[in-house]
């Protein structure tokens, strides 16, 4: 077996390991949340239910005894993720519908966040005007700082309400997509664009810089074939980090917008403490952060000639 | 008005200051053209766009008074009779005319003719036993639960094709009204007969009404389409035959400020729960707000006598002079949330006016809790045998701006030495604590029906036991009223109660809660059934 298929099977072996301790983790603390979704479902006073009534129905939907976290693993394995209890609906569908949207919104967003980034970056890296460098510095940090919610209220105020450029009510799919993308790319483009700026920073300060000056390479060479090169690799982490915060950003800019996704339907689940709903989720989301890290990883070496050694 | 769900709070407050912002810094956009006031001549067709605060959860018939199921239940569904909402009294609708015999236990309704529901069946002395027997009775076969607005149901009997009668064990004179009722909405036979779960489903619910489901997407949207063969509406209503609009787009808009945004830029027609905030920029936009009454038990404290500190009359009298609820509308209401004079709303039935006992008295309740044994401690709050006056509460989702409502009432009783614990409205701990006198005191709530039996529906021990009662006098009182056949007596019943629960300090009565909506100026015809519900059936766009 060569040495790049041993690490391959290595990180796949990590892989399913972290997604089972997901798995597990989440179904046991979901177990001790206090309450449980068909008391909150049932407990409704217009329907004037019983607590024996209500016991019966929970035994109905079979959700109680010691052989379920057997049950539930096997059904995952299987791909059967179970029933919404808030719904009635199989959670495999409810998450169908949900994740194309959502996944057009991260996407989209992301790119953008990249694009940003980049800017950003290279932009204060370039100036030569002190004040607008400062300036530009400290975009990351206030990008960072803005709350996703208000952001996209405030553009909604803005680019909806005032200046009537974009409906959020009805409107084309792209009119749909312009502010919750641009709610959601201003705070991941953050920590990017920092990363980047920093590493541009330190790579140009090391000496093999004038070096290549010396050779007579031009500042647009060095910049892009040499110091961009070299700073990658870390920024590349940190994008492949970010992917958490755009699930739990995507939560809040769902919601705010009112877009059918992924990330309304935690919130929903969250709410009425759907456990199956929550548990495949959770799931989701670790195994698209798995790949994602993954994919990461395995780009290092094409970046990185030294590192490509070091995996064969 | 029962399940709940967390609104953000603070993501509403932020917007409050980025309008502030905003508006300080805009042009003021464009005007909308006000006073359209020439109505004219309905005109049939067009879209209507209404926002909903909340999903629709499920859609069981006897759930229907959570409000966005309602919204949507409403338009769909006719009922036996109908409730005139300025009269409140009660007129022929699918039942053309009705008996009832002299003890109130006998009722028979003659339907119209010639009524189906939307698959084509039709709407018969059939499916309506059918219907009654399931709200009356329950299904626990099909999990299918009895309706709180149904009182001692025994059976049905089908005369004829257009002929029904329901016996009741016991004098159930509520029962007229109760056939008007939101939750009370016809639906086919096969509806009727699926399971709990499968009825809950908006594709599963099969009405007579003027409208159907287009097409529903999920917690998001709901279009409805005008039924061209409707022709049966309350026989007293000016418009007959299909509705004016040909279409209804209701979509779920969770963020307040985005209701109204979408509203005042003319990118919604029509958006329910207008917060009292923003009732100013809906009108200053030349748009109608619609606070209408939900006539039932006000919005209010329910102090449970079950709990250790609460069981003592004098300390829950203490706290019912020691809130002040004047102060609490005028601090963070409108005049639309009138003050409440009794444990009911002014324009409920039976409604007796109690404001001089209710009189906020801050020296008699510190009184009151002297007597009680309650002494100050250091930090203020009074203890007795080592135990603070603490109480816990939960931050009511349904109920407008509770959790400022809340932290009012608790600086009010700050000043007597009372301690109030808010606790905020997270969907598991609520629902396993509710109903625990000890953890949650206290409970902040509200019900809207139009009849003398909604007392009942919200202190009585088998309905909704919102103080978790231990007073067996109470339940007794509430079981006379409700099996009074005649109305002056039912009233004067209804009364004694009002009395008795403001006397025993269960109740600590804040404010008429209404249900908000704003209206662009081109629409017309707005209407609502008793209890504040949109019909959206004389609506019209100019």
């Amino acid at each position: 077996m060569s040495g790049s298929a041993r690490y391959l099977l290595s990180r796949a072996g990590q892989a399913v390991l972290v997604l089972w301790a997901a798995f597990t983790a989440g179904y046991v603390l979901l177990q001790l949340l206090p309450g449980d979704a068909i008391l909150i479902k049932f407990q409704n006073p217009e329907l004037g239910l019983s607590p024996e009534q209500i016991a019966e129905i929970r035994s109905y939907y079979g959700t109680d005894g010691p052989g379920a976290y057997l049950h539930t693993l096997l059904g995952f394995l299987r791909g059967d993720f179970g029933y919404s209890i808030d719904t009635g609906t199989p959670v495999a569908e409810r998450l169908a519908e949900g994740l194309p949207a959502t996944a057009k919104l991260a996407g989209t967003a992301f790119a953008l966040a990249v694009l940003i980034a980049v800017a950003v970056a290279f932009a204060s890296c370039h100036t030569r005007l002190s004040r607008l460098r400062g300036a530009l510095q400290a975009v990351p940090s206030l990008f960072v700082s803005v709350p996703a919610f208000w952001l996209g209220i405030v553009l909604i105020q803005v680019f909806s309400f005032r200046l009537r450029l974009v409906p959020v009510i009805g409107g084309s799919e792209v009119q749909q997509l312009l502010l919750p993308v641009l709610t959601l790319a201003v705070p991941i483009s953050a920590p990017i664009a920092q990363i980047l700026a920093r590493s541009l920073d330190q790579v140009r300060a090391q000496p093999f810089v004038p070096v290549v000056a010396a050779k007579g390479a031009s500042p647009g060479w060095i910049l892009w074939r040499h110091v961009a090169r070299n700073a990658l690799p870390p920024t590349l982490t940190v994008a492949g980090l970010t992917f958490g915060e755009l699930i739990a950003g995507s939560v809040v800019t769902e919601t705010v917008f009112g877009r059918n996704g992924v990330g309304r339907l935690t919130e929903q689940a969250v709410n009425a403490q759907d456990t199956p709903v929550l548990l495949a989720v959770v799931v989701l989301a670790a195994t698209v952060f798995v790949l994602v890290n993954l994919v990461v990883d395995l780009l290092y070496p094409v970046l990185d000639p030294r590192l490509r050694r070091a995996v064969a | 008005m029962s399940s709940s769900a967390p609104r953000p709070v603070l993501a509403s407050l932020a917007v409050a200051a980025a309008t502030c912002l905003l508006s300080a810094c805009g042009g003021g956009g464009t005007a909308p053209a006000a006073g359209a006031a020439a109505a004219g001549k309905p005109v049939y067709g067009g879209t209507l766009t209404y926002l909903e605060h909340q999903a629709p959860t499920c859609l069981y018939l006897p759930a229907a008074g959570f409000y966005p199921n309602g919204g949507v239940l409403n338009q769909l569904t006719d009922k036996l009779t109908w409730q005139n909402p300025e009269t409140l009294k009660i007129e022929p609708w699918i039942a053309t005319s009705w008996e009832v015999n002299k003890d109130a236990t006998q009722y028979t309704f003659h339907l119209r003719d010639g009524v189906t529901f939307s698959d084509g069946t039709p709407l018969d002395a059939d499916a309506v036993a059918a219907n009654f027997d399931v709200y009356g009775k329950g299904d626990p076969k099909l999990k299918l639960p009895v309706a709180e607005f149904v009182n001692n149901y025994e059976r049905s009997e089908v005369i004829d094709r257009n002929t029904v009668r329901f016996h009741f064990d016991k004098p159930s004179p509520g029962f007229l009204q109760g056939t008007s009722v939101i939750g009370a909405g016809l639906v086919s036979k096969k509806t009727i007969s699926l399971p709990y779960e499968e009825q809950c489903q908006l594709k599963n619910v099969v009405g007579s009404g003027p409208f159907t489901v287009a097409k529903q997407v999920v917690d998001k949207e709901i279009d409805l389409v005008a039924r061209k063969d409707y022709d049966w509406a309350p026989k007293s209503s000016e418009h007959q035959g299909r509705a004016y609009l040909d279409q209804i787009k209701i979509i779920v808009t969770p963020e307040d400020n985005v209701r109204v945004g979408a509203l005042t830029s003319g990118q919604a027609d029509y958006v329910r729960y207008v917060q009292a905030y923003d009732e100013q920029t809906v009108k200053d936009a030349g748009f109608t707000i619609y606070a209408e009454p939900t006539r039932g038990v006000n919005n209010g404290l329910y102090l449970r006598p079950a709990n250790s500190i609460l069981k003592d009359v004098k300390v829950r009298r203490a706290l019912q002079k020691g809130t002040n609820a004047k102060e609490v509308v005028d601090t963070l209401f409108t005049p639309s949330y009138p003050v409440a004079t009794s444990v009911l709303s002014h324009l409920a039935q039976g409604y007796v006016d109690l404001s001089k006992e209710l009189a906020y008295d801050p020296e008699a309740a510190a009184k009151l809790l002297d007597e009680a044994g309650w002494v100050k401690g250091a930090d203020g709050v009074r203890e007795k045998d080592g135990a603070e006056l603490r109480l816990g509460v939960f931050v009511s989702g349904p109920q407008p701006l509770s959790k400022q409502t809340l932290e009012l009432v608790g600086q009010q009783w700050a000043k007597l030495g009372v301690k109030l614990e808010i606790r905020p409205a997270d969907a598991g701990t609520q629902a396993v604590d509710i109903k625990n006198a000890e953890k949650t005191a206290i409970a902040h709530s509200m019900v809207g029906r139009a009849d003398q039996d909604v007392i009942k529906s919200h202190f009585h021990t088998k309905n909704r036991d919102v103080i978790l009662s231990n007073d067996a006098k109470l339940d007794r009182l509430l079981e006379e009223e409700s099996a009074l056949p005649d109305e002056a007596a039912r009233n004067a019943k209804v009364a004694e109660i009002q009395r008795y629960v403001v006397d025993q300090a269960y109740a600590i009565p804040l404010f008429e809660e209404p249900q908000v909506y704003g209206v662009a100026p081109n629409v017309h015809g707005v209407a609502f059934e008793a209890v504040a519900r949109p019909s959206f059936y004389s609506v019209w766009k100019s």
